[in-house]
């Protein structure tokens, strides 16, 4: 694909992510920070984002498993993830949280495990679009603009 | 009144004493102490970044097997950099909800301390205002809500950079709506650390307070 094709790909790609709700400003804010001396700042936040919530989850997953839940133990994984999530700028998933958070407090444990499915489902997708980005953001090279186009 | 910057100056200025401005973050989460770190960089200070309210007390000497040792020794002034080889913090960032120790309880200890006069800025993902009024109180300087982001740390770090003890010098110059007069502010810092303002006339009037005259709207 030639090159000018490849960036507006790439470009649509990461409108795309916003204009669907994945991700939100703080990935602005991520991309801001990326710079000569930080090149791969916002893969590396992004890659580090899903091997160090990938053990939480776990947790959660397990905590799931038991009888009774604890919710306060649950909702204690929950406010770490979700931390993690809103620094990325994972807007769904960072929504998935806010309401299996709710379901803590009100001690719905079927409420809890549907919304971690659909968490883990937003989560995976997220994952695999970023991946792709990056990927094809690295093949594609520099570009002539520079590299933070502006979310208008 | 018109106030006048030469920003670049001054932003130059701000950078390099920034560079002495030493910053300890403490978050349990890893990419949070990344981002933060980043942030921090960015904002030309010199950060290090711990794991817990723990090893934030430890590394300013404040674990109560430390204490031990030195309330046995003569004592000697807090602030400096001198007390037993422990480096200066200028500024402590930590967040609010940690396992074990949290930022709260950091923040008590720090405050009943002999570091008691570090500024500690407390950081957290909840926006809870009892939360926020309890840390007010315990001394914390700030509250920030997460995600902490770059134009929080830049307005956090701006009034620090009078206290430090490099010689600060911003020159303002200001000029009233007739554009005759002139006056420049001078900001220093004199020996005791206060900072002292100044003003004093120029002796010709700057070029820029003449404003253009407004044309009026052609009538046609």
């Amino acid at each position: 694909m030639e090159r000018n094709q490849m960036h507006k790909h790439i470009f649509l790609m990461r409108q795309s992510f916003f204009d669907q709700g994945l991700l939100d400003e703080q990935f602005i804010q991520l991309e801001e920070l990326q710079d000569d001396a930080n090149p791969n700042f916002v893969e590396e936040v992004v890659t580090l984002y899903y091997r160090d919530s990938s053990r939480t989850l776990l947790n959660i997953e397990q905590s799931l498993e038991k009888n009774p839940l604890d919710f306060n133990k649950l909702d204690n994984y929950m406010h770490q993830f979700k931390g993690s999530s809103t620094s990325i700028g994972a807007k769904k998933v960072k929504a998935e949280c806010t309401q299996f958070r709710e379901y803590c407090r009100a001690g719905n444990g079927e409420g809890c495990m549907r919304t971690f499915q659909q968490l883990k489902k937003e989560y995976a997708i997220l994952k695999k679009k970023l991946e792709t980005y990056f990927q094809q953001t690295r093949q594609a090279g520099p570009s002539e603009t520079a590299c933070r186009p502006r979310m208008n | 009144m018109e106030y006048l910057h030469s920003d670049v100056a001054v932003h130059t200025q701000q950078r390099e004493k920034l560079q002495h401005f030493h910053v300890l973050a403490v978050d349990d989460s890893l990419i949070e102490r990344k981002l933060l770190e980043r942030l921090l960089r960015e904002s030309s200070c010199k950060v290090t970044c711990v794991d817990s309210g723990d090893k934030a007390l430890e590394y300013l000497g404040l674990l109560d097997s430390q204490e031990i040792d030195r309330s046995t020794a003569s004592s000697s002034s807090p602030q400096s950099s001198t007390q037993e080889g422990l480096k200066a913090v200028n500024l402590i960032m930590t967040d609010y909800s940690m396992p074990g120790m949290s930022g709260y309880d950091l923040l008590k200890r720090v405050k009943g301390s002999l570091w008691k006069d570090i500024p500690v800025v407390v950081m957290s993902s909840e926006n809870v205002p009892s939360r926020i009024s309890m840390c007010m109180e315990e001394g914390a300087e700030e509250f920030l809500l997460k995600p902490v982001q770059l134009s929080d740390l830049k307005k956090q770090l701006q009034p620090h950079l009078l206290k430090l003890p490099v010689h600060p010098k911003i020159d303002i110059t200001t000029s009233n709506d007739n554009g005759n007069d002139s006056m420049i502010i001078d900001i220093t810092m004199n020996n005791n650390q206060n900072v002292v303002v100044s003003k004093r006339k120029t002796m010709t009037p700057e070029p820029l307070e003449r404003r253009p005259q407004m044309k009026g709207l052609a009538v046609i």
